[in-house]
Order: structure tokens, then sequence, then C-alpha cells
């Protein structure tokens, strides 16, 4: 059975409908992208995974259990966690405040003691950085803060909603290494980006979403090869009239 | 760790609380040795409003949402201990038309200030939860309403409060140390509050409110019991005013007295304990002076016409400012770190000369 299925989901902004019945499963252990261009219905996916926003219809279930229309602490303390877009990380908090919110869902002092150790190994610039305001870092590390706070809950399941944006192409580098490393680890992983040729390099499966529908799965290799994924980004046919190629 | 490095994290952690309650102490000590009767006075006061402001801090700074009701709190936590701790002849005499069973209502003065601040969170636990889902202005305004209607309560409910008459022949109980006790205690628990699991909770709320939910806090409900602490607090801190002032009308807990508390923790800075005890001092200070200004000015008669309302009007231009040029306030988000204790990571430098 898979970790977390995703059935005929529709939600909307208020008139607007922004998904139109997306299927979607991840399996324990496996990382998974979710691709797709501006508005084609990534991040809201993910908040209505999150519980952020109500979908109009669908079921999520999670581990064997519905989670939808749950209100959002409910559904991290089942174990899904959410890096949002823009990283989300509390600025006038300081380092060590942001990881000890993340540790709360559920807190006990000597296992955020060693948890602390394993992200000082894995980020070493939070360690450097701990008492200061998470406003004051770089955007990079204001990232590394993000997923190093998901992290802290040990969720069960890790969404991380376009983790290279705006991010320098070094610094991007650095973050796909990590969500791979985190992979290895037996992390389990969504992954939401519009870098597509980047995200397949990592992932197994991908979903590709255009215009809140899914409109291809499978897994990487397939993707890459089937899928003409320039006419996806830039418009059909007229894009590859113009030459354009990824 | 051996003993003495924890106790060197430990103070340097905590170097804020000593480094705001020695200078407070010692102003005390000197006060009650030199000062005079006016001085006195003043001081004690000003540890009352620290018991205030430190409450309001505790709500309003660490969730940033302005708290207009919290003087109605104040004026419920008054109300409450002076009509409990008042002997019941002094009662009949004052408040003529008091319920009899409140009037048979006695008991001894620190018990009295204490259910006051329970009558307060009580209250506060009552109403406090639909406007806790409120944010920014709509719950400003909600909040200023419900200032109104306590208000409104307060000046018509004769067999309670005495109307808007004046509520006179409670106890004097209240002398400098026992506010100066309460103002510490206040700091304490502000500071414990603040770094506790709910104040960061709420403090995270603060920051960014999508953010927070998506690391599983319930902002409604870390509000909720944030709101009701607060009201305790203030209960409290009334109790213990009632029983400085011994005698009030419902004028005391309305917006110009809300609007000194402000201006105490704006011009500090709402984020910290610091912040909120520096404002509070400025503005203590502030006053009094502005006041002996206005009595010269007045008494002088130089001028065709009576000068009132300097104090509200320099405050005002004052908090105008500091809301320009500091809009943190003057000591702002971080609080105050002894310089000794310096950490030695490079990221720590940063934070303690913004601190500084």
């Amino acid at each position: 059975m898979p970790m977390l299925t995703v059935e005929n989901l529709m939600a909307s902004y208020g008139v607007v409908r922004a998904l139109h019945g997306i299927s979607l499963e991840v399996n324990e252990g496996e990382l998974v992208a979710l691709l797709g261009v501006n508005g084609a219905g990534k991040s809201t996916t993910l908040k209505s995974i999150t519980g952020v926003l109500r979908p109009v219809k669908g079921t999520i279930t999670f581990l064997g259990k519905e989670i939808t229309n749950r209100t959002p602490e409910f559904i991290v303390k089942q174990g899904i966690s959410l890096v949002p877009e823009g990283r989300d990380i509390f600025g006038q908090l300081t380092v060590e405040e942001n990881l000890r919110l993340g540790a709360f869902v559920s807190y006990e002092r000597d296992r955020y003691k060693a948890d602390l150790k394993e992200i000082f190994e894995l980020f070493p610039i939070l360690e450097e950085r701990f008492t200061q305001a998470g406003g004051l870092l770089s955007g990079g590390e204001q990232q590394m803060l993000a997923i190093a706070r998901a992290m802290m809950a040990h969720p069960k399941l890790l969404m991380l909603d376009e983790p290279s944006l705006g991010l320098s192409p070094t610094m991007t580098d650095q973050i796909f290494v990590l969500i791979k490393r985190l992979r290895e680890m037996g992390s389990t992983i969504l992954l939401v980006e519009q870098n597509a040729e980047r995200a397949l390099e990592i992932v197994e499966r991908a979903y590709l979403l255009g215009n809140g529908e899914v409109e291809f799965a499978g897994t990487a290799e397939d993707l890459k090869h089937k899928v003409d994924i320039a006419s996806v980004y830039f418009g059909g046919d007229d894009a590859q009239k113009a030459g354009v190629t990824l | 760790m051996s003993l003495l490095s924890r106790f060197m994290t430990f103070s340097r952690q905590h170097a804020t609380l000593p480094l705001l309650m020695v200078p407070v102490i010692i102003a005390g000590i000197a006060i009650n040795a030199f000062g005079s009767s006016l001085l006195l006075n003043v001081y004690t006061y000003f540890c009352v409003s620290l018991i205030m402001v430190l409450g309001l801090q505790m709500f309003m700074g660490n969730s940033g949402i302005l708290n207009w009701t919290h003087i109605g709190f104040v004026g419920v936590g008054a109300y409450a201990a002076g009509i409990l701790s008042t002997a019941p002849a002094v009662k009949h005499m004052g408040v003529p038309n008091m319920f009899p069973a409140l009037v048979s209502l006695h008991m001894p003065v620190i018990p009295a200030i204490l259910v006051g601040g329970l009558v307060a969170a009580l209250l506060a636990a009552i109403i406090g939860y639909p406007l806790m889902r409120l944010s920014d202005f709509v719950g400003v305004i909600t909040l200023f309403a419900t200032l109104i209607v306590f208000h409104v309560i307060m000046t018509q409910w004769d067999n309670v409060t005495n109307g808007p008459r004046t509520f006179f022949g409670v106890q004097e109980f209240t002398t400098l140390w026992v506010a100066l006790a309460g103002g510490l205690i206040a700091m304490v628990v502000a500071y414990w509050f603040r770094e506790s699991g709910l104040g960061l909770r709420l403090r995270a709320s603060r920051d960014d409110r999508y953010a927070a939910m998506s690391v599983g806090i319930d902002v409604v409900r870390v509000r909720y019991y944030s709101f009701v602490t607060s009201a305790l607090m203030a209960g409290l801190a009334g109790g213990v005013w009632a029983h400085f002032i011994t005698s009030f009308s419902p004028k005391a807990f309305y917006i110009s007295e809300m609007f000194l508390l402000l201006s105490m923790i704006v011009i500090g800075g709402s984020g910290s304990i610091s912040g909120a005890v520096a404002g509070t001092t400025v503005v203590t200070i502030a006053r009094e002076l502005l006041r002996q200004v206005e009595g010269t000015i007045n008494n002088a008669h130089v001028l065709s016409f009576e000068v009132f309302g300097l104090t509200e009007a320099v405050m005002a231009v004052l908090m105008i400012l500091v809301l320009i040029w500091r809009p943190g306030g003057v000591v702002g988000g971080q609080e105050l770190r002894w310089p000794l204790f310096k950490r030695k990571e490079p990221g720590a430098t940063k934070e303690a000369e913004d601190a500084a």
C-alpha cells in the first residue's frame, strides 16, 4: 500500500478552480517529483495535502488514514512536514528557535539534542549561525534552515516546495546533493520543482502537472524520453517550431 | 559538562533578567532611603505599571495583536479585588446599591488580589476564543470594541462598581516593597513565558502565521492560552493597583490609560522584556516631568488658557518618532545581554551588537 494516496483531488481559490481531479501516490522510501509550469497546480496540491487549503472534492490518505479536511496541526502530527515555497522560516526568531519549533511536534529534550547534532553534521553553517536571527541568513542558508526545521519533526513524508527557487546555481547544486543524501538516508520525499531537468536527475518517479491535471505519470526515465518537456514548458508545437529544446 | 561551564552557559543565556532587575531594585532601595514622598509614589506607580505592561507584553508583544482590552482586565481585577478586600461596613456606605451577596464577601488582601486575577482570567477565557480567530486590523478593532463594552458595563453596573462614581474605601496595602516584589515577579514570569514553548509558538505565529501552521502550531489555541495568561497578569496588576490608589472610577480603565500603557510598550519595544521595562521607565519619568512642567506653566499664569493634556500629546509625538526611526522600539526585539558573556561564535557578534 502506498504511503500517501491522493485521489481525484479538486481544489479552488474562490471561484477559480486550480485542480481538476489529481491522483498521485508516494510509496515509502521513494523520491517522487511533482513537475509543471507556474500555475499548473503543484503548490495547490501540497497545500491541500498539508491541510492549509481545503479541497473541494477528493480524498487524501496517509498511512491508511484519511486526512482530507483535517487541520494542518493534525496532519503534521501524522508525520507530514512541508518545507514551504520561498523558505517560510521565522525571520525574527533565532536559528535555534526555528529548529526547536520544528521539534515541537514530539518534543523530548534528549532527542532534541541528539537531533541537533545530526542536523549540524548535515548543515554545519547552522551551528555557526545558531544564535542569529533567521532573517539574517542568506537565501541558501535559509533554505537549509527550512529543510532542517522540517527534519526536526522526524517526518515520515517530507515535502519540498521549490527548494531551488531563487538560489544561485552553486547553492542549487548543494540543495540537490542534499536531497539525494536525505533520500539515501531513507526519507520519503515529495519534491515539487519547476526545474524539471535537475529534478529528473535525482528522482525515481515523477508526475507532470498542467492546468490542474496530471498530464503524465511514470518513471524519471520515461518522462525524459517520452515527453517533450520543452513543449510542456514553452507552449506545445510553437516551441518546437521555434527550436526550443531542453 | 562540568558544573561551572553549565553555570556559565545558563548565566549567558539568562543574563537579561538580572540585568533588568538589579537597576530596578537599586533604584527602589535608593528612593526608599532618600526620596521624597512624591518620588516614592512615582516609583511605586512605576512598579505597578511594570506588572501591567509586562502582562500586555506577554500577549501583544509575542503575538503582534494590539490588545486594547488589556486595561479592561486591569479594571476587572481592580474591582474584584477591591470588593473582596473591603470591609462590609465600608462597602455598605460607599456603594449603597451593591448586591447584598457582594457586600458580605470579605477576605484578606492577598487572596483578594489573587481572586481578582482569576476573575479577569476567567472572563478572558469566556470571551477570548472567538476573538483569537481574528487577525490584523479586524482583531484590533474587535478588541477595541470589547474595551468599550467593558467600559459601558463598568460605568452602568451600579450594583457592583458604583457606576461612574468613585469606588472608595479600599485598604492601602501596596507599599513600595509590595509593588517592587510584584514588578520583579512579573519580569520573571514574562521572561519565562517568552522563552517557554507557548511563548515561542506565539512568537512564531506572529512572525508568519502560515509557516507556523505548517510546523503544526494551532495558532488560535496558542493565542487563546496566551490571552488568558495575559489577562491573569492584568487582573493581578489591577488588584495591586487598587490597593495602592484606594479609590478609583471606571475612567481609570479606559482609552487614555490604555494609551499610556501602549506608549510604554511601543516606545521601549514590544518584542522583548527589556523593551517593556525600558519603555515603562522612560514614559514614567517623562510623564512626571511633563506633569511638573504643566503645573509650573499653569501656576505662573503666563498663558491666557489652562494647559492640559501635555502628557498625552508629547507621548503621542514620542511614539510617532520612535515608530519612524526605530519601529521595533528603543530596545528592539532582542533581549539585552551582558556584553561580558558575548558568545565567541562568529554568528553571535552581530546579534549582540543589535541588542546593544
